[in-house]
């Protein structure tokens, strides 16, 4: 059964699970799924309203369950959700850094920006914004992904059709659209993969390995840092024994506290 | 970065995870260099 004659069936039902699993965290580009409720909102299939009203659902829904676990469970749920990122790290930080300077609005831009989707809820509860405001802005957020990618699906069902005309059915056209949209995301992906592959052309080194230089009268010449955000610093966090932190955002002011002298060993969570 | 500027570097596999499975030494991170998220509140 292709994805049209899918949206046909069950067009509502799965314009809603499929946006509620983008909007609690899974991996999964949603964006597709909205273009091709799209296209069948174009072939009457579908009625506009209650797509419209099964995706703003499922996204303020999943937000919402987002901004509560946010709310208390802090930075264990963006560790948690950015494990499936490529670089925690960086996806930690990139959220941060995008919320922070953006301010309350982010919400209402952050589903366009990978990466930021699913962090903002989350963030938004840490950072203790008043449940309505968030809500309300959360709203609008969704109604604007929501109606843009509609929109592309409506629209560009015509013009598919022209430029696929060589496939038996819009279906298929529509299964193309989904698999070469895929295959973008999947390219994106590996691209930002090797670009994070740099960070591992540092020497890697085994907690034993570090602890036995330790133990030992090398020990002086050992400096351990630890590199992590600031966000993971939950008050009455750890960190390693004797080690030092430097802000990894700051890198270049943050130098002026180590040791050429010494052999840096830098650690995250 | 910090190995073009000549330090000589390395990372701990696992990171603090990896070192507290081993069960090495930690220690509170000093309130100093705690720093509170922004609030909306």
């Amino acid at each position: 059964m292709n994805l049209l004659s899918l949206m046909a069936r069950h067009g509502y039902a799965l314009t809603f699970c499929l946006l509620l699993a983008e909007a609690i965290g899974l991996p999964f580009p949603a964006a597709i799924a909205l273009v091709a409720a799209g296209a069948a909102v174009a072939a009457h299939t579908l009625w506009g309203p209650y797509v419209l009203l099964a995706a703003v659902t499922a996204l303020l829904l999943g937000d919402t369950v987002q901004f509560w676990l946010g709310r208390y469970m802090g930075w264990l749920l963006l560790g948690f959700l950015c494990r499936v990122s490529i670089n925690p790290e960086t996806c930690i930080l990139r959220s941060a850094e995008s919320f922070y300077k953006r301010g309350k609005v982010t919400l209402v831009i952050a589903k366009f920006i990978p990466g930021v989707n699913t962090m903002a809820a989350p963030l938004a509860g840490s950072m203790k914004m008043r449940f309505w405001q968030f809500l309300r802005l959360d709203f609008v957020g969704a109604m604007i992904y929501s109606l843009t990618y509609l929109l592309v699906g409506f629209l560009s069902r015509d013009f598919l059709k022209v430029v696929l005309q060589g496939f038996h059915a819009a279906g298929r056209a529509m299964e193309a659209v989904v698999v070469a949209a895929l295959v973008v995301y999947a390219v994106y992906r590996v691209v930002q993969y090797r670009k994070h592959r740099m960070y591992r052309v540092v020497p890697r080194v085994q907690v034993q390995e570090l602890a036995a230089r330790l133990a030992s009268e090398d020990a002086g010449k050992v400096q351990i840092v630890d590199v992590r955000s600031h966000g993971y610093y939950d008050s009455g966090g750890a960190r390693i024994k004797g080690s030092i932190r430097i802000e990894p955002n700051n890198l270049e002011e943050e130098l002026k506290h180590l040791s050429k002298d010494k052999d840096i060993y830098l650690y995250c969570t | 970065m910090l190995r073009e500027k000549g330090f000589n570097t390395f990372v701990i596999v696992g990171g603090l995870a990896a070192w507290r499975k081993a069960g090495e030494p930690v220690e509170s991170v000093p309130e100093n260099d705690l720093v509170k998220l922004p609030t909306f509140s």
